[in-house]
């Protein structure tokens, strides 16, 4: 039998059709099975920042069970609408074991692990410090629900254009405070004793050897410069962090006869400035408070000692404004005992924001491209929440992008049932449960 | 200054100082017998508070009635800690006794978080708001509580350690451990036995440390800790009375100090506030101890 070459080279080509066929066709089959890139796009992905483990455990779980029901319930309602298409929330845990180190590792991780399309988060100002800078390279849009310093947004030495600062700054905290004592605190005195309007009212302020204590000290200092208050900064002590014994501290403090006392401190430390200021040192001031304190743990742990006293708050464990967004409150502490079995704190309150706000730019931007996400961010006027803002919208100002909150001033007052102070809130007029009380054991600086 | 003021400012450094005492006096009593050096010791304060705290708020007994409850409760987890961690590693080199101790520090501290959280936790003493006054000074009756009760633990672990077989034998296996061996002495048991009462003693510092108003929470410990060494290193390694004498100099020093510099530079004209300097006191007192006794005021060569 002879082949001609002809006909081999037909079989050699019918052959390697075949092949080609065969390859088309598992290719296809394997096409079939595969989605289509643009399909796998299909859901939000939300890194959040948060010590979950380490000192600030208690703080970062709150943060994330607050995430978690707040991306529960926008899934509930059908996810984001991106463009057309519905697209659910996912939650990714980035733990910064309340370390800087812990915080640049984890956002490494759900930036270039996960792939996050956002982050929100990021307690502590020392640690989000760190750790803003890997979000920086990689400009991801982060809004920032628990670090206090301004110059989060502020800093020069990094782009911090996608950076978003969803609470208040060490500079909110003493204008607000402030505010509230000469409008409120300071004619009281003034009126029981008799003092004449031209005495500046006499301040004694003792702050954390901290960006944070430094920063309120800071403030106060802007916040009656600002305002042109007839204050007087009488003394200014400082103490390490995570102190235990002020009394020295609280005894120079109380020789230079203030009126009125500002501890710029955490939680441990503010309960043991007020105890030992009234029962050790014997200083019947009133003492304000900064709002991190505002926690039930600060009740507990103050006692009959803290009553009378002025806790700054945006969010409290025991008292909710009146106006527009009681029911809400009441809603959210609702569903979140309900979910979690405990009650939210300040820091899960701004961080449930968080993830609306972060749902809400994704929606108005209709894409999940994070150059528009952050310029959606950027341009976002959405109604308050659950927390009282200034103009009653959330929108990020165009200089720093921070988000304006109204603050108030609640006055702790003793509760027989509870066994506890509870806070009233007092100031502003227009959301207050009751009115300011001089107690009558208060004792003025000098005259 | 006021005298008075001064009078208040030295019951507040004789009271911290009370608090460093036990803790220091706990953390040399472990070194002197088994010559280990236990880093998580401040751990042993912290959770002799945790166990005063949880006593107190499951029996709502008067809170100093429980310190000896919380005391024996530490005492067994102390023999615990040296049988099942110190023992095994004994004598296999310092490096390995350092890092168990730091491992330690870690362990105490998470297991604590995960079991109660990081919450602060607080005991309001029934006598928080009673002061004692004596002409224009008050003094608030917790403290004085605090500084008698050192003194009767003091007396009673001296009386322990001088009059007791046992303290006998742990201060023979303390001075030369082989020699105490060869005596008869049951050095391992000594072991078990100083471990168990320094943690004693540090229940005891964290119980009072608690209910005289201070906050509970797992990273409690690290300070006080820090401050116990400072102690037993002024007063020297293993002294007992050292510790005694460093314990009341650095509580009296820190308090005193700043007000002291503050008025000094006052009087130069210049406004400066010194109160955050109290660590820094401390360790500069144990520099210039160190400098010029460097075995501590009661220590002796070789320790």
């Amino acid at each position: 039998m002879t082949i001609k070459i002809s006909e081999v080279f037909g079989m050699i080509m019918n052959k390697k059709k075949g092949i080609l066929f065969a390859v088309l066709l598992i290719s296809a089959l394997i096409a079939g099975c595969v989605q289509p890139p643009e399909a796998e796009v299909k859901e939000i992905k939300i890194g959040l920042v948060a010590p979950l483990t380490g000192g600030a455990s208690t703080t970062g779980t709150d943060m994330w069970q607050s995430a978690v029901l707040a991306a529960e319930q926008i899934n509930a309602k059908g996810g984001v609408d991106v463009g057309g298409v519905d697209m659910p929330i996912t939650l990714i845990k980035g733990d910064t074991e309340t370390s800087r180190e812990g915080g640049v590792k984890a956002v490494t991780k759900l930036i270039t692990e996960d792939k996050v399309d956002l982050l929100i988060g990021g307690f502590s100002s020392g640690i989000t410090y760190a750790d803003q800078v890997v979000a920086s390279e990689h400009k991801v849009p982060f809004i920032i629900t628990g670090a206090s310093s301004p110059v989060i947004t502020r800093r020069t030495d990094i782009d911090t254009s996608y950076f978003f600062h969803h609470c208040p700054t060490t500079d909110d905290y003493p204008e607000a405070t402030l505010l509230f004592v000469n409008d409120v605190v300071k004619p009281r005195i003034y009126e029981r004793f008799n003092f004449s309007a031209d005495r500046p009212l006499r301040l004694g302020v003792l702050y954390q050897d901290s960006k944070y204590g430094e920063g309120v000290y800071e403030g106060i200092k802007k916040a009656i410069e600002k305002h042109n208050l007839d204050m007087e900064i009488v003394s200014a002590e400082k103490f390490k962090m995570s102190e235990t014994d002020f009394r020295t501290a609280l005894t120079v403090i109380k020789e230079s006869k203030p009126d009125v006392v500002y501890p710029a401190a955490f939680l441990n430390e503010q309960t043991l400035i007020v105890t030992q200021g009234r029962k050790d040192v014997g200083m019947n001031t009133i003492y304000l408070s900064v709002e991190c304190n505002d926690d039930p743990d600060y009740y507990t742990g103050v006692g009959r000692w803290g009553e009378y006293s002025i806790q700054e708050s945006r969010f409290s464990p025991y008292a909710i404004p009146s106006g527009p967004i009681h029911e809400v409150v009441e809603k959210f502490k609702e569903d979140f005992k309900n979910r979690w079995g405990t009650s939210p704190s300040m820091m899960g309150a701004s961080t449930y924001e968080g993830v609306y706000v972060a749902a809400e730019a994704v929606k108005n931007a209709g894409t999940l491209d994070k150059k528009k996400v952050r310029a959606s961010l950027a341009e976002l006027e959405m109604p308050q929440i659950i927390e009282v803002m200034q103009k009653g919208v959330i929108a990020f100002s165009p200089d720093y992008r921070e988000s304006k909150f109204e603050l108030y001033m609640e006055q702790l007052i003793w509760n027989e049932t509870a066994g506890e102070t509870r806070p009233k809130i007092v100031w502003p007029d227009s959301i207050k449960e009751t009115d300011f009380v001089l107690p009558d054991w208060y004792e003025p600086g000098s005259p | 200054m006021d005298l008075g003021v001064l009078i208040q400012i030295l019951v507040w450094g004789l009271y911290a100082g009370c608090i460093y005492i036990l803790l220091a006096i706990g953390l040399n009593l472990i070194f002197g017998v088994m010559k280990v050096v236990n880093f998580a010791h401040g751990e042993l304060l912290m959770l002799g508070a945790y166990a005063a705290f949880w006593i107190y708020t499951l029996s709502g007994v008067n809170p100093y009635l429980i310190i000896a409850l919380a005391m024996i409760l530490l005492g067994i987890i102390g023999v615990f800690i040296e049988r099942l961690c110190f023992r095994p590693i004994m004598g296999t080199g310092k490096l390995n006794e350092i890092f168990l101790s730091l491992g330690l520090i870690y362990l105490f501290q998470n297991l604590v978080a995960l079991l109660w959280t990081t919450d602060s936790r607080s005991i309001h003493s029934p006598y928080s708001g009673v002061s004692v006054s004596i002409g224009s000074i008050r003094l608030p009756l917790d403290y004085i509580i605090i500084i008698l009760f050192t003194i009767v633990f003091l007396i009673a672990f001296q009386l322990f350690m001088k009059r007791t077989t046992l303290g006998r034998a742990m201060r023979a296996t303390s001075q030369n451990r082989d020699a105490a061996a060869l005596m008869g002495i049951h050095v391992e048991r000594m072991d078990m036995l100083s471990f168990a009462l320094g943690s004693a003693l540090a229940a005891a510092a964290g119980g009072l440390w608690l209910i005289s108003g201070q906050i509970a929470d797992p990273y409690m410990g690290s300070i006080p800790a820090i401050k116990a060494f400072a102690v037993i290193i002024i007063g020297g390694l293993g002294s007992i009375p050292g510790a005694i004498v460093a314990g009341l100099t650095l509580g009296i020093a820190e308090n005193v100090v700043p007000l002291f510099m503050q008025s000094f530079v006052g009087l130069l004209g210049v406004s400066m506030s010194f109160t955050a300097w109290k660590d820094t006191i401390a360790f500069f007192i144990l520099i210039i101890v160190l400098v010029i006794r460097p075995t501590g005021i009661f220590g002796e060569k070789g320790e």
